[in-house]
């Protein structure tokens, strides 16, 4: 992939390099652990101390079959241990929220309720999401390969579903964030189609 | 009477060859009826009939249902990638076979069929299709929300179709149809949420109550399982680790006919052969058997010819009920052969005298006694469930035709009685001394009575039986059943609108109306979901309105161009999508013969119920509630209030209802059966005073029993009150004849022998239904066996003559 989304990418080494900066600025020690030592349990933990947030998101899909990428925001809320919503307003709103295995879709006046686990491929984004908000190791570590780079500071988890068939289907779904909060989350299909959501935080939400 | 004409005296002896040809002809043509009667063993008869309209939607849908088509399969053992992989093998070994309407697993390549028929009835199914959504706006809005799903796992499936079905009709009706209670999906197999296993729902396509071919079904699942683990290169070793689990109404039924063909066969060995040994101790002698014995196959025999006759159909069950018959029957046998012969001291009078001064003096009490057993057993006929109905049949014709034999056909045959003593003179004698005994506690009894009777007042009702107290199934098999249907969400046992019609047409019509009312309880959130068979047949009238919405070429071309002006999907790239709107614009409503051979069929099939000339057709609408929160029923009813006919069914309570009202029935008819029996008591016996004394011997058991069995908190139900009706109509008898020895000069040893072999046969006849694992059988022996028992005794103590005093207590008729 040569050429995927130049922006965050520039971001990602600004961020990068103030980080170091700080880092040869304060003392050695801090930079040894935001550097090497950051793994799965760490950013969990980090995670899981957040109990509640709020947030808004832009989301950009890159489908193959259409000449333009399609856009959408909205709202995004997540309660612990299992509550996430993700609310749009724009072009249209919708909205889909998950209680532990219930999942409910409502659009304008329609709305349905299905189990979580009864459709796996959408359960694996929704788990990537939620899991990595509450910091749920247990369940991110059930499904998925989970790989984590960056420091406490400045992290990406990558994360590979377990299940072959899930594959298929859902190559990868990339987290990112700083601190303890989400930033981004990206969602790359086995067809090629992928899907970029930035994540903004409210007042009143994560740090 | 051309054969009685050619007997040159037709004095008695004549009438004796005569009723000796009537009871050979009888009995020959109860054989052949017998020989041709069809046995059956399966569960309706233990399901009341004759209900309310609403229990008719409820009974129907148990009986007929798709619920008595399914069969449960859960796979477990092992490790979940082997057990999913013998779940998908087996799925596709079984949709190869003849026996199954559907195979469900969660597999969707069975799905595949089905989704072409969707997808090419998209603009009839699709609930969103309306002349708006073809207008400008309409479509931008579709297609819009199409494109929504692109990016996402879904759109995976719908890039295929998506520039033939921009506007997402599909999906529309793929929504629909995602029930809101799924399985959970592990490696693209339906598996538990609650315990390591792979779960699959067959729908067979035998019926419920065909059980031959549910048990082929069963059969072809086992065999698959089998084969797909031997088959060439499989891992031997994790293979031998699964295990195949079955449930559902037909397994239910198959066990269930196994089970009462076992316990049918055991209850007549062991009937026959308690029996035997008994007949052997009173008489010692093979020809007094071989004749103690003709009224007793004489009565099976008609009591079998008669419920084929009656019914059509001959239960299993009462082919294990008849050896009560065994020792009811006997009685009269062992009345007439021990007390025909002429006491001891006594010559040998003229050739059948004997059988004269039986009838004379013995036989009216005898037909007193077969009079209130008949009354008892009348009141099974109208106990309102066919099951028992058939009992009552049998026993009736059984004691009849056995009793008739007895009384025409042994003074013929066995003009002297029996030959042999056996034992029976100690067991007389043994009889007469606890005869001699037992009226010294007399007072007990009456105060032991008076405790019972308080004690049930002081104890709990045990009147809580309920309807599934009836059914043969093990506890263990029900809760297998029970975990697997919440794995899978089957239809259970829920609550239901059920709308009928005429014909097919109306009865989907009625389903939309219904739907269009719980749709807004839906979004509301007070329902989670419901199901309806119009959401897969949606009604012609439906088909056709949306068919005609659709616009012609042209004027969707032109709005198309509009609508998409500026979107990511360019008008140009559609063409397919005109053309299909085109084509079904000339298509007409498909009913349900058009869905036949798809998986759609099945899922109809569960929730359309066709009728015919006596009843209508029937949807149903399964509703699911939110989890945690009990169904706003009142609500639920106040938004179908405006659709005719629509009613509210939960079938938990409404069973339970339905057994109540015929636990209440029953308490009357048993009432009146009791009433009856007394009258019966009264008319014979003609003073107030002496009927009290031999009520109160039958009461006094019959509160006994009921206490103690209070006292034992078992639940008891309409079997047991039918069998407190036995008692009384049973015990009677014991309490007549010692009535009736009390007036004789002296109680002779042979007939107080007769009578302890009487009710021993008759006790331990009903203590072996008693130790019956059919429910059924179980509460009546339960109840009937002591209760029997408790009558003769107590009967001895309040009617016995007190040792010594020739006069007997109280006054004697002068």
């Amino acid at each position: 992939m040569p050429k995927r989304n130049p922006e965050p990418e520039r971001r990602r080494r600004v961020r990068r390099a103030a980080v170091l900066l700080v880092g040869l600025a304060t003392a050695l020690a801090a930079s040894a652990i935001s550097a090497a030592g950051f793994d799965l349990a760490q950013l969990t933990a980090q995670l899981a101390r957040v109990k509640s947030g709020e947030a808004t998101f832009t989301e950009k899909r890159r489908v193959e079959m259409l000449d333009r990428t399609l856009e959408s925001s909205g709202r995004l809320v997540f309660r612990a241990p299992d509550t996430f919503i993700r609310e749009t307003l724009k072009p249209r709103r919708e909205k889909l929220e998950v209680n532990g295995n219930v999942l409910t879709m409502s659009l304008g006046e329609r709305s349905r309720t299905m189990q979580l686990d009864s459709a796996p491929e959408a359960a694996v984004i929704v788990e990537a999401i939620r899991g990595t908000l509450t910091g749920n190791r247990e369940s991110l570590e059930r499904l998925f390969d989970a790989t984590v780079s960056g420091s406490a500071q400045q992290w990406s988890l990558e994360l590979v579903p377990r299940d072959l068939r899930l594959r298929g289907q859902v190559a990868s779904v990339r987290v990112s964030g700083r601190g303890p909060a989400v930033r981004e989350v990206q969602v790359l299909l086995a067809d090629g189609d992928r899907s970029t959501m930035t994540i903004e935080p409210l007042p009143g939400g994560p740090p | 009477m051309s054969d009685a004409g050619a007997r040159p005296p037709a004095g008695p002896r004549g009438r004796g060859a005569i009723a000796v040809v009537v009871w050979l002809l009888a009995l020959a043509a109860a054989v052949a009826i017998a020989m041709r009667a069809r046995y059956v063993a399966d569960l309706s008869a233990f399901l009341p009939s004759a209900p309310t309209a609403e229990q008719a939607v409820l009974l129907d849908q148990l009986k007929n249902g798709i619920a008595s088509r399914l069969i449960l399969v859960g796979i477990e053992g092992g490790d979940a990638a082997t057990r999913n992989a013998a779940s998908r093998r087996l799925g596709a070994r079984l949709r190869a076979t003849p026996h199954f309407a559907s195979v469900d697993n969660g597999d969707t390549a069975a799905w595949k069929d089905a989704g072409r028929f969707i997808f090419a009835h998209r603009y009839a199914l699709s609930p969103a299709v309306d002349a708006a959504r073809f207008e400008v706006d309409g479509l931008r809005v579709a297609i819009d929300e199409t494109l929504g799903l692109l990016g996402t796992p879904a759109g995976a499936l719908i890039k295929p179709i998506l520039l033939r079905d921009p506007t997402g009709e599909t999906v529309r009706i793929a929504e629909a149809l995602t029930p809101a209670q799924a399985p959970k999906v592990e490696d693209g197999v339906w598996v538990s949420r609650t315990a390591p296993r792979a779960v699959l729902v067959l729908t067979t396509r035998a019926d419920g109550a065909d059980l031959d071919g549910q048990q082929s079904a069963l059969d072809a699942v086992r065999n698959a399982f089998l084969e797909q683990a031997q088959r060439p290169g499989a891992n031997v070793e994790a293979e031998a680790a699964l295990r195949l689990e079955m449930s559902g109404a037909g397994s239910f039924g198959v066990a269930a006919r196994e089970r009462i063909r076992s316990e049918v066969e055991r209850l007549a060995v062991w009937g026959g052969a308690i029996m035997l040994v008994l007949l052997w101790l009173a008489f010692g002698s093979p020809r007094a058997l071989v004749v103690a014995v003709l009224p007793v196959a004489t009565g099976v025999l008609a009591g079998i010819a008669a419920v084929s006759l009656g019914f059509g159909q001959v239960h299993g069950m009462t082919l294990g009920f008849g050896t009560t018959l065994i020792g009811e029957a006997v009685d009269y046998a062992i009345y007439y052969l021990v007390q025909a012969p002429v006491p001891a001291g006594e010559t040998g009078a003229v050739d059948g005298s004997h059988a004269k001064r039986w009838l004379r003096e013995s036989w009216p009490t005898v037909r007193l006694g077969l009079l209130t057993s008949l009354i008892g057993f009348a009141a099974l006929v109208f106990a309102g469930f066919p099951g028992l109905a058939q009992l009552g049949v049998f026993s009736l014709a059984g004691l009849l035709a056995a009793a008739a034999t007895t009384r025409w056909v042994f003074p013929v045959i066995a003009p002297d009685g029996a030959p042999g003593t056996g034992l029976r003179e100690p067991l007389g004698r043994l009889m007469q001394r606890a005869a001699g005994r037992l009226p010294r506690v007399r007072y007990g009894v009456v105060a032991l009575a008076a405790f019972a009777a308080l004690a049930l007042v002081v104890l709990p009702s045990p009147w809580r039986g309920t309807l599934s107290d009836l059914s043969p199934i093990d506890a263990a098999d029900l809760a297998r059943d029970a975990a697997l249907r919440a794995d899978v969400g089957a239809p259970d046992a829920g609550t239901l609108v059920a709308v009928s019609a005429p014909d097919e047409a109306g009865v989907l019509a009625a389903a939309e109306a219904v739907g269009a009312r719980l749709d807004p309880l839906v979004n509301d959130g007070f329902l989670q979901g419901y199901a309806s068979p119009a959401r897969f047949l949606p009604s012609p009238a439906t088909q056709r309105a949306r068919l005609a919405a659709l616009p012609d070429a042209a004027t969707l071309s032109t709005r198309l161009a509009t609508a998409a002006e500026g979107g990511p999907l360019p008008a140009e790239r559609l063409a397919g999508f005109i053309e299909d709107v085109q084509t079904a614009r000339k298509d007409a409503p498909f009913d349900r013969k058009a869905l036949e051979n798809t998986p759609l069929a099945s899922a109809v099939d569960a929730l359309l119920l066709p009728g015919d000339a006596t009843r209508p057709w029937r949807a149903l609408l399964s509703l699911q509630a939110v989890p945690d929160l009990p169904l706003d029923a009142d609500r639920v009813r106040a938004a179908i209030a405006g659709v005719p006919g629509a009613q509210l069914v939960s079938v938990r309570p409404e069973l339970d209802a339905l057994y109540a009202r015929y636990l209440q029935r029953a308490a009357w008819q048993a009432a009146f059966g009791a009433a009856a029996v007394v009258a019966l008591l009264a008319l014979t016996l003609k003073r107030l005073r002496r009927l009290a004394e031999v009520l109160l011997p039958i009461a006094a058991a019959t509160v006994v029993v009921l206490a103690a069995l209070a006292a034992s908190g078992a639940a008891l139900g309409i079997l047991h009150l039918v069998g407190l009706l036995l008692t009384v109509a049973i015990g009677s008898n014991y309490a007549l004849f010692f009535d009736h020895l009390r007036r004789a000069a002296e109680a002779d040893v042979d007939t107080l022998a007769s009578l302890l072999l009487a009710n021993l046969t008759t006790v331990i006849s009903f203590g072996l239904l008693a130790s019956s694992q059919i429910p059924v059988l179980q509460a009546v022996g339960i109840v009937v066996a002591p209760g029997a028992l408790l009558c003769l005794v107590f009967s001895a103590s309040c009617l016995g003559r007190r040792e010594g005093g020739a006069g007997a207590h109280g006054k004697i008729a002068a």
